[in-house]
């Protein structure tokens, strides 16, 4: 079976952490950008056709995946494409996936029309056999197939697409950007199509001034009964870095084994870019607790409830608790930090005092000196 | 096919067995030994060639080579799969004037591979080792060659006089000019030890290699054969002085000793370094290390994908590591993939790939600081069962 696999890189955003890149880009977990999970997600499932749609803001996109030879995308035929937008078109910027599609016809239109299309964003991380999803889709003989995940609704938090499923297992009701009651499904924003359907609608809806997929695509075409909808539940750990507040809540969860198991040692291996850094270098005064630590740090403060990235270095004296720090970040010494986001490059002056809350972490942005 | 011409290229010479390893190269190659964490012993003369600008590197291979041509692959961790730059493993092979068969010694492993080294027809063939660890600058040795207009140039560093009986001593005037080589002198008459790196002219390599084919008697070595044999013929050979760390890690001890050289606050052979001077390795797909709250981690080195519930004091702790809850490991090298279970004790011992010590195992023991100390090493995929012992300097 001939799949393509399109990645979404833009769609959401967290605050300052999303202002100068895409969400497929954001740092997560360490060593990985958000975009690294959808990467192996599709190529462990041998889909090497892969197209990223990007709007804006892919120079660190580009940088991080380049030919995508960590994915074992470098290749001749299929392989990586950027679906970037064309300067010369009317609107500065896609409304929707369908007129990013729309612009991507080329690349989509590829190949035999038999084929299968799986679209996948890049703010909901998982480690996911989609090959059992590509399965589900066609044993159901439906037009859609949509990847959800029960116990993310509850009644107030606003989901893109949520489903609610009767006893057999059929959608009941669908909604869009709506805070679904606890008993509705969450779309993970995985879709699989057939591609000479999918082709077919982008045009129809791109015609009639349609571009937004869940409510115009999905939802319309379901109420409608012009489409058939099959729902594949995932029981495994999703990760819905939709907000600051998620996104942080979640990369502090990476401490616990079970999260870290599921997420990491899944189906598949999380793929990366390599960086070809020393181990870390625990020091003689550091006090690391519960902490995920990635490659080439240097530590000598103390540590606690924290995610490290690459390249960090942490003075003797420092005290560092509930953070997340990026990339070659320095905090000097006798530095206080609490629920803090540290982004890339930030030099953080030997006693500083920085403190957020759980739900409202203090971000400090790339490059900056506090 | 056409090879672009290069002015200088590598051969490394990874074709030992390192008996002197004793079970860590029972079914491993020396050159693919691990070391530092995450690298192995090639990783250094590998990284060094890229880093010097050398862009075509030969790889000769003849003792359990499976790991090492995995480990090698089309060099792209290295940067050597583009399309003018190549890392290629260069096995014994069987050819029809039956000169091949098993590298008989290392001017031999050349001598088979002349036609490789044709291709590029380069000015200058570096000589390198697969067993050493340091990080030094090819091109400035090059350089040196080349101003010098000697047929060979052979890196030296001062030892001790002690040890100097122990390697190849290279007696020089004072322009730096090579008068005497000795093999391993009973009676050293200088501290000038061969690091057994060379730079040779190509075309007087290529004519020696020849000759010493020939000669029945040759031991086909170019310590013992081919550099007494340029001297006696007169040819200019110079001494290049290289002051950096450098280590040769072909017994237990000095295996154990490096790793533990990369520790402190100031190492004696400080792995991080400059961007111009880092190594590559190739790398398996790990996340992040986990470092639990109940743990202890002081002064060691932890590599990606491990997790420590227990004690790590001055150690080496290799990728996928884990170190269980009340275990604790002292002065050891843990090497990738091992498991430590709880309450196990390793102390002064190399632990080797994917070994695991069961419950309550006992590997080594502990030394005051100047006591001689007697490393415990375990092989590849041991396992110790639970509750037994694993004696100082014993080996399983």
């Amino acid at each position: 079976m001939n799949v393509t696999g399109i990645i979404f890189a833009n769609d959401g955003n967290v605050s300052a952490l999303t202002e100068k890149r895409t969400m497929a880009s954001l740092p997560f977990g360490g060593r990985y950008r958000q975009v690294d999970f959808a990467l192996s997600n599709l190529t462990c499932a041998g889909i090497h056709r892969v197209g990223i749609v990007t709007r804006h803001s892919y120079q660190s996109l580009m940088n991080h995946i380049g030919s995508g030879e960590e994915w074992g995308l470098e290749m001749e035929e299929g392989g990586l494409e950027y679906l970037t937008p064309y300067s010369s078109s009317q609107v500065s910027d896609y409304r929707g996936k369908l007129e990013s599609l729309s612009s991507a016809m080329s690349f989509l239109e590829y190949g035999p029309e038999d084929e299968l299309v799986v679209m996948i964003d890049s703010a909901i991380l998982s480690n996911l056999d989609l090959t059992r999803v590509l399965e589900s889709h066609v044993a159901s003989g439906k037009d859609i197939t949509v990847v959800t995940k029960s116990g993310v609704c509850n009644g107030f938090r606003q989901l893109d697409l949520a489903v609610k499923l009767d006893k057999k297992g059929e959608i009941a009701d669908m909604v869009v950007d709506y805070a679904a009651h606890a008993d509705y499904e969450a779309s993970m924003d995985i879709f699989v199509l057939n591609k000479k359907w999918l082709i077919q609608q982008v045009k129809e809806h791109i015609a009639h001034n349609k571009y937004h997929m869940d409510r115009d695509l999905v939802l319309g075409l379901w109420q409608q009964k012009a489409a058939t909808v099959n729902v594949y539940r995932f029981e495994g750990i999703a990760m819905f870095n939709e907000s600051v507040e998620e996104y942080f809540k979640n990369s502090l969860s990476l401490v616990d084994k079970n999260i870290r198991q599921e997420l990491f040692g899944g189906c598949h291996p999380v793929y990366t870019k390599v960086r070809d850094r020393v181990p870390t270098y625990y020091g003689e005064d550091c006090r690391i607790e519960n902490c995920s630590v990635a490659d080439g740090c240097m530590l000598g403060g103390a540590v606690r409830n924290s995610v490290l990235f690459r390249q960090v270095t942490v003075y003797p004296g420092a005290k560092v608790e509930n953070c997340v720090i990026m990339n070659d970040t320095v905090i000097g010494e006798n530095c206080e930090l609490r629920y803090v986001i540290l982004d890339k490059d930030v030099y953080v002056r030997p006693g500083a005092k920085l403190m957020g809350t759980p739900t409202n972490p203090m971000i400090v942005k790339r490059g900056e000196v506090v | 096919m056409h090879f672009q011409k290069k002015r200088c290229i590598a051969m490394l010479l990874a074709g030992g067995q390192g008996s002197r390893l004793k079970v860590l190269t029972q079914n491993t190659a020396k050159p693919a030994v691990p070391f530092g964490g995450k690298y192995r012993i090639i990783d250094f003369p590998l990284s060094n060639c890229v880093n010097s600008g050398i862009d075509t590197v030969g790889i000769l291979t003849q003792y359990q080579p499976l790991e090492l041509n995995e480990y090698i692959g089309n060099g792209q961790p290295w940067g050597l799969n583009k399309s003018q730059s190549t890392a290629m493993v260069l096995p014994p092979y069987e050819r029809h004037d039956k000169k091949s068969g098993w590298y008989k010694g290392t001017a031999n492993a050349i001598y088979q591979n002349i036609a490789f080294i044709e291709r590029y027809d380069p000015e200058y063939v570096v000589i390198l080792s697969g067993d050493h660890i340091y990080k030094m600058d090819y091109a400035d040795m090059v350089n040196y060659h080349e101003r010098s207009g000697a047929a060979c140039t052979i890196a030296v560093r001062d030892v001790p006089l002690e040890e100097a009986s122990r390697f190849g001593i290279l007696n020089t005037n004072p322009d730096g000019s090579i008068y005497e080589f000795e093999e391993k002198p009973k009676q050293p008459k200088s501290t000038n030890a061969s690091m057994g790196i060379y730079v040779f002219n190509w075309k007087v390599l290529r004519e020696f290699l020849i000759a010493d084919e020939e000669d029945p008697q040759s031991a086909n070595d170019f310590g013992k054969n081919i550099i007494p044999n340029l001297l006696a013929a007169g040819h200019k050979l110079m001494a290049y002085t290289f002051n950096g760390y450098w280590k040769d890690v072909g017994t237990i001890d000095s295996l154990w000793e490096a790793n533990m050289e990369l520790l402190g606050k100031e190492p004696e052979f400080d792995i991080r370094g400059d961007e111009k001077s880092r190594i590559y390795a190739r790398n398996n797909a790990l996340p992040s290390s986990y470092i639990d709250e109940g743990a202890v981690t002081v002064n060691c080195f932890i590599a990606e994908g491990s997790e420590v519930y227990g004690t790590v004091r001055h150690s080496i702790i290799s990728t996928g590591c884990t170190v269980g809850e009340g275990a604790l490991v002292e002065d050891s090298v843990v090497m990738p993939g091992c498991v430590i279970e709880s309450g196990a004790i390793v102390g002064h011992a190399i632990l080797g790939e994917n070994s695991r010590i069961c419950r309550g195992s006992v590997v080594g023991g502990a030394y005051g600081p100047k006591d001689k100390k007697k490393i415990s090493v375990t092989a590849k995929d041991t396992v110790l069962e639970e509750n037994t012992v694993l004696l100082p300097g014993e080996m399983k």
